[in-house]
């Protein structure tokens, strides 16, 4: 795979001691880790601080990667993990945080629509979405991000949450049918 | 195939995870199984919201702070040797001053042996007397001694 040949030659480039390969590397990710942190969290702010957390981790943590697996399925699980213990926080935590206004991710550019009420409808979808998003378990909202979101196949969300591919269908499998419920009249009305 | 096992497989088959086996035995159970069927197509407009939603970007500057985030580190190796030269500094220095201290009292201990002694005791405060016997002080202390040995 191209992507991940690329990478590895950014990671290999870093641990010869090129600070500007990581930073290429964060230009490349830094949309998708947002976007993943952001759907993941459903706060602006929170996904803001998750990414950056996650890149200063993947940073640390360079060093010791090794090539048998891909470097954005590696850095994926970081996101991934960064978020579920971002949920996990004690409450005094949250004082302290980069940034702490809770606000939610707002749609900043709704689909391109030919009408307002295909762009009012898109709206709704999109924030019913993300309030059925936060009712699924972490676990169950990462697979579908992973999979909706980031399109990765079964076998790299299974590398990415270090889970066995069976263990990524029942997930999948469990979380579209929460989803189904979450979002009964969306689905019907499509 | 039964009907639990296409519900099972459902997001396999959506997700086109299933092998060529599986797939025919699930689209020719679904052809003929009205309800399986509906649950399949449901299954698929779910995948459609998600298609049509938004992918958020990282906010204006996110890199650059990332990158910033990250150079204290680098800076961390380095800034400990200007500190530690200033603190060399100030302990070679604060050596001169001792050593020039030292070496100072010796000297006149052991060139002006005489001289500094006859200077210690002019400026001692045994040869300074407070009250001496024939002042007004020196009179009422032997008084007062005299009261007390009494």
């Amino acid at each position: 795979m191209d992507k991940s040949t690329d990478d590895l030659g950014l990671v290999n480039k870093f641990k010869e001691g090129d600070i500007s390969a990581f930073e290429e590397l964060v230009l490349k990710y830094r949309d998708r880790i947002y976007n993943l942190c952001a759907y993941m969290l459903g706060n602006a702010h929170e996904a803001e601080d998750a990414a950056q957390d996650t890149f200063i981790k993947a940073y640390q943590g360079l060093s010791r990667f090794k090539p048998d697996a891909a470097f954005y399925t590696w850095l994926y699980r970081i996101a991934v993990n960064t978020c579920i213990d971002y949920r996990r926080r004690p409450f005094f935590e949250s004082l302290f945080r980069r940034s702490d206004t809770g606000e939610e991710v707002v749609i900043e550019h709704p689909s391109a629509s030919p009408t307002p009420e295909r762009e009012y409808e898109s709206k709704q979808i999109q924030q019913a979405l993300q309030t059925a998003l936060k009712k699924l378990s972490p676990k169950l909202r990462a697979v579908i991000v992973l999979k909706e979101f980031e399109g990765l196949s079964y076998e790299e969300m299974a590398d990415t949450l270090d889970v066995s591919i069976g263990t990524v269908k029942s997930r999948i499998s469990r979380a579209r049918d929460e989803l189904k419920i979450l979002l009964k009249g969306f689905t019907e009305q499509k | 195939m039964k009907c639990s096992k296409i519900h099972k497989l459902t997001s396999a088959y959506i997700d086109g995870e299933l092998n060529a086996r599986d797939k025919e035995a699930f689209e020719s159970h679904v052809k003929s199984c009205g309800a399986c069927g509906t649950a399949v197509e449901e299954t698929k407009s779910q995948r459609s919201l998600f298609a049509h939603a938004q992918q958020f970007k990282a906010p204006y500057g996110f890199s650059t702070k990332v990158m910033a985030n990250i150079a204290p580190e680098k800076a961390d190796g380095i800034s400990w040797a200007p500190i530690f030269t200033r603190f060399a500094g100030a302990v070679v220095l604060l050596m001169i001053i001792f050593t020039g201290i030292i070496s100072g009292g010796f000297l006149a201990g052991q060139l002006m042996p005489d001289k500094f002694s006859a200077t210690a005791r002019s400026l001692s405060l045994d040869i300074f007397d407070p009250a001496p016997p024939d002042s007004l002080g020196g009179v009422y202390l032997a008084m007062t001694e005299v009261g007390n040995e009494k």
